[in-house]
């Protein structure tokens, strides 16, 4: 099979031309990549592919504060596939404020080795 | 409480990403007489509610999200005591820079000898697209959702169509649906997306959002609350086409249609305008018409990476106080004009005896683009863009030591 | 529950008025409105022009009353506290034909007593508005432009100050006439808690006996939002009058939807034209496309002219919109796409007779067969202009009526004519604006960007008269959410406010209409 995607690693964008299987197991295994510039996007497309990893952003409910959300992020990439994992923890979370940028929310959210992190100041 | 009429060397109207790096670097140059008006209860402008990440890339290395990346420019203000006033919204500023602002300890009124203008922009609205349709409740602009979402923990509804694949609306893709609505699909009426890649590939693919590009929606239906929308194929003249209409099921829609800078308060001091950025005319000290009025970020021109913004405010700082310390800056006689593909070009007039940063857009996607800047035969400056994306704007810097005898610049994209 | 001494059905901008004048006696006054809010229907959907009288038929109902509205208006202005300009119009021609067709105008104008009507040259047009065009021009001094929400706002609040009650989202299901027992049957058994549905606001219960009207004609009018007890009715229902005019035992009129599509051009366009300027009529008396200036410094263009059956059948089609923006751009060089911030439409019920389809006057009715009832059918254009007049002679029908059953009406002698708006921050001079702050803070709070509305504004409107609680009846009482951005930034401050100000709950905020919800609850609950 073969898919098209683009490079976000560097401003460059390259399309990435991408042949990859899908094995008994159901996991993807990359077979050739074309079209990066560097060996950065051909580590990006097998990642992509095999074992896509995300951020993602969300909020958290305060109490006691001025603003009633704090914005939350990962501070490293998930998989994929374990975004609506993740979500459920996050969304069952009420802190009281003062919330500062930085606080660890939840430290190692599922063992994933990734804490949510606040992003703003909640007084 | 009295009114506070004031004197102040630099007022800036707008405590968003632009107007803290310019208040940031204007200190650090020794122009410390400065008042920032801002209208929210918070400074950071926008950033506020654009929790997802992505910001700072090119200016810290680092992947922050929106309210990280403005903390480091109030970080920055906060440190340096650099006085500041929020809940003010700024009603009027005049030629002769007069800010005149209400607050609600009463009117503020600031006499300034430099104006920064970093207001940044607005949403483009149903009615300024005239869908025909009913007026039910229900549709709303991206940015407002998101405002809604992040800020005031309310959810604007549960079945979701959206308008527009400018970044904002693909964002919101993904807020809603990680928050548990569904989205039904997004529609774009052109013919290419308008928002950046990435957006399209971690907002809409990874969670199967479908793309429709040339659709668009047709109709409106619900008397109370949206039931459907309708949407059509366009042709290549962006008209609905008949027969190809499909109605969706949904009770929101969200329009992700466009940003127009917000220049009332610009236009209001006389500066001239440029009918394509809709931002003012600025020469390479973001200077607008009017001596001492300058402009940066979104209001000047909309942008896609506030580093970009930040970039642009500082280099507007370098001006203001140059202009506050010598009193007037050198005159900006050479023009820049737009060429083959370029949609529009900041800035728009230079003295052509400095470097200076260029910022355009091209018309449409070009695959190995090659931007030039030209005098008539001469080619002044010319740089490689391996994509060049309506939806990218493109920066760099020309050399003074190019721009001798030049009468007027033409830029083009091929 | 109590006996009302008249009920008027439908708030729109006739039967707010019908409210008012009712107030000036010593009549107990009810307001049955099936929306959420006043004016919602086609009162709030016209150009809102002052009509000077100059296009009705000489002596019918329709024409005497543009003309008595058109002549007060300066003063019922100044008395409810609402904008408007006398403006005059101009109405110009190119050709012979043109010219014949308008001279037909001026006759009848004069015919009707409509005052200093000229005929000007185009020098004299290009003086008056240097952006009309053609060769000669009709100038009509006694036309007008007002707002007709604001105008409706305006007559329902007066009224309600005076004491007239509003029942919002009470949509009339059936009106039958009922004894003097069943009535009293009725009350009582709503005095003992037994559930008629409705109308259980403690406001409205007087003890027992309610009503002072020892008459044998009383009417049960039962709606969506309960059922309520009354010796009069007025129908004064708009699209719907047909209707409620069969309910009462009138006929059920022969009516024709004439559906007219608009567009709302910005400010910015409004510097362009400050006088209505209308084409010269074509053969059969209809003006078509004009652009036409708002008091509030807008521009409409439209209304065009095509048939619906749907009685609120107000959706704007593409095909429409696209004709309006080409005829528009005609009448009014001006025009660019990007001036554009949005479009409505409405629809003029007008009483046609069957057979030919020629279109009838106003129909405005009481008799002896249909006792205590008040029947007004068929008002649309010149409707807001002749709103009060008409409802001068609604209560005169009522007064008549109780004299005729030897229970004559006193004057109400509190009556207060006067009523306020809430002053508005984007209109005072800078002095003005110093002292609004000082006397109240929430004037320095600026809500509204666009428009510049402060939270002052805002929260006078949240705690209206009315007891109006949606974001449209916000925005029609402040001009929030009307401008360039359409509440890009205001509506999230103004939802606050709201559930702050009337303990509502996210679920609660309604946009215009019963089942127009606003949120789907919070994106995280509260535990």
């Amino acid at each position: 099979m073969n898919r098209e995607i683009t490079c976000i690693v560097c401003p460059n964008g390259c399309t990435l031309n991408i042949d990859f299987e899908k094995n008994g197991d159901g996991k993807t295994s990359v077979t050739s990549v074309r079209g990066n510039l560097c060996p950065r996007g051909r580590d990006y497309a097998v990642q992509e592919m095999e074992s896509p990893m995300r951020t993602i952003a969300s909020s958290v409910l305060v109490t006691g504060g001025e603003l009633p959300l704090a914005s939350v992020r990962t501070n490293a990439p998930i998989p994929k596939e374990r975004i609506f994992d993740v979500m459920k923890e996050v969304r069952k979370v009420t802190v009281a404020a003062p919330v500062s940028a930085g606080d660890v929310i939840i430290k190692d959210v599922l063992g994933l080795g990734v804490d949510i992190i606040a992003t703003k100041d909640v007084f | 409480m009295a009114e506070r009429k004031m004197q102040k060397d630099v007022v800036i109207v707008g405590g968003g990403p632009a107007g803290l790096a310019a208040a940031v670097r204007l200190y650090d140059k020794g122009v410390k007489d400065i008042l920032i008006l801002e209208r929210e209860s918070k400074l950071g402008g926008i950033l506020r509610q654009c929790i997802h990440d992505g910001f700072g890339l090119t200016r810290f290395g680092e992947t922050l999200s929106g309210p990280e990346y403005a903390k480091r420019f109030i970080d920055e203000t906060l440190k340096r005591n650099i006085p500041y006033i929020t809940d003010t919204t700024v009603i009027n500023v005049t030629p002769e820079k007069l800010v005149i602002a209400a607050h609600a300890d009463g009117l503020i009124e600031v006499q300034a000898k430099a104006v920064i203008l970093t207001m940044g922009c607005r949403e483009r609205t149903r009615g300024a697209l005239a869908i025909p349709g009913t007026r039910p409740a229900g549709i709303l602009t991206a940015g407002v959702a998101q405002s809604y979402i992040n800020l005031h923990n309310r959810m604007p509804g549960r079945e979701i169509v959206i308008l527009g694949s400018g970044d904002i609306g693909m964002i919101m893709a993904r807020r809603l649906t990680l928050e548990g609505a569904h989205v039904i699909g997004v529609f774009e009426v052109m013919p290419i997306p308008s928002g950046l890649p990435r957006n399209i590939e971690q907002c809409l693919h990874d969670y199967d959002i479908p793309l429709s590009l040339s659709h668009t929606v047709s109709d409106i239906k619900g008397t109370d609350r949206l039931e459907s929308v309708t949407i059509s194929e366009v042709d290549e003249h962006l008209q609905p086409i008949p027969g190809t209409e499909k109605e969706y099921p949904c009770d929101t829609l969200i329009l992700s249609v466009g940003l127009i800078p917000e220049n009332e308060l610009t236009i209001g001091a006389g500066a001239v305008m440029d009918d394509h950025t809709k931002g003012p005319v600025v020469d390479e000290f973001c200077q607008t018409s009017v001596p001492g009025l300058f402009a940066a970020g979104n209001v000047l021109h909309v942008h896609d990476l506030v580093d970009f913004v930040s970039l642009e405010a500082e280099a507007l700082a370098d001006g203001a106080a140059a202009y506050v310390q010598e009193g007037s800056l050198p005159a900006c006689n050479i023009p820049i004009n737009c060429g083959a593909n370029v949609g529009h070009t900041i800035p728009q007039k230079i003295t052509g005896a400095r470097d200076f940063q260029l910022s355009l857009r091209v018309r449409k996607p070009i695959e190995n683009a090659v931007i030039r800047v030209m005098d008539g035969d001469r080619e002044i400056a010319r740089r490689k863009v391996r994509k060049a994306l309506p939806a990218e704007m493109i920066q760099f810097t020309v050399k003074a030591k190019y721009l001798t005898d030049v009468s007027e610049l033409i830029v083009s994209a091929e | 529950m109590q006996i009302y001494d008249v009920a008027v059905i439908g708030a729109g901008v006739v039967g707010s008025a019908v409210a008012r004048e009712l107030t000036r006696y010593e009549l107990k006054t009810l307001v049955l409105e099936k929306e959420l809010d006043v004016a919602t229907g086609n009162s709030s959907r016209n150009t809102g022009m002052l009509h000077a009288g100059f296009t009705y038929k000489p002596g019918s109902l329709r024409a005497e009353c543009a003309v008595e509205g058109n002549q007060e208006f300066d003063t019922v202005a100044r008395e409810l506290g609402v904008p408007f300009k006398r403006t005059g119009k101009l109405v110009i021609g190119f050709t012979d034909q043109d010219l014949a067709n308008i001279l037909k105008f001026k006759r009848i104008g004069e015919i009707n007593g409509v005052k200093d009507i000229r005929m000007i040259s185009k020098e004299e047009i290009q003086r008056i508005e240097p952006n009309a065009g053609g060769e000669f021009a009709m100038h009509v001094p006694a036309s007008g432009i007002l707002d007709p929400m604001a105008y409706t706002i305006a007559l329902a609040e007066n009224a309600a100050m005076n004491g007239a009650a509003f029942r919002f989202g009470c949509r009339v299901t059936a009106i039958t006439r009922v004894s003097k027992d069943e009535a009293a049957a009725l009350m009582k058994a709503d005095d003992q808690g037994d559930s008629i549905p409705g109308d259980n606001a403690p406001l409205y219960k007087v003890g027992t006996s309610g009503g002072t009207f020892p008459a044998d004609v009383l009417y049960r009018i039962e709606t969506s939002g309960g059922t309520f007890l009354t010796k009069w009715v007025v129908n004064c229902a708009g699209a719907y009058a047909a209707i409620i005019s069969e309910m009462l035992g009138y006929p059920k009129y022969y009516q024709r939807g004439f559906k007219g599509e608009y567009f709302v051009l910005d400010k910015k366009a409004g510097a362009f034209l400050k006088t209505p300027v209308y084409p010269a009529p074509n053969d059969k008396g209809g003006f078509s496309t004009h652009a036409t200036p708002t008091v509030d410094g807008n521009i409409l263009v439209g209304p065009d002219s095509y048939l619906t059956e749907g009685l609120e059948d107000y959706a704007n089609i593409k095909e429409r919109l696209d004709g309006l923006f080409r005829d528009g751009s005609r009448m009014f060089t001006q025009m660019k796409r990007e001036y554009f911030i949005r479009n409505f439409a409405g629809i003029r019920w007008k009483n046609c007779d069957p057979e030919t389809g020629e279109v009838l006057d106003f129909i405005l009715e009481s008799d002896s067969a249909h006792p205590c009832t008040v029947n007004l059918v068929g008002i649309e254009s010149p409707g807001v202009t002749s709103a009060l007049p008409l409802a001068r002679r609604t209560v005169k029908k009522i007064l008549d009526g109780q004299d005729a059953l030897g229970q004559p009406v006193a004057v109400n002698p509190d009556f207060n004519p006067i009523r306020k708006a809430i002053p508005r921050f984007s209109e005072m001079t800078i002095d003005e604006k110093r002292e609004a702050i000082r006397k109240d803070p929430n004037y320095g709070q600026v809500v509204c960007r666009c428009e510049n509305v402060t939270k002052a504004e805002i929260l006078a409107a949240i705690h209206n008269p009315l007891g109006v609680s949606t974001m449209t009846g916000i925005k029609n009482r402040t001009r929030s959410m009307m401008g360039r951005c359409q509440g890009g930034y205001c509506q999230m401050r103004i939802t606050e406010l709201l559930e702050q100000e009337l303990g509502l709950k996210p679920e609660d905020i309604r946009y215009q209409r019963e089942n127009g919800w606003f949120f789907a609850g919070r994106m995280r609950e509260v535990e």
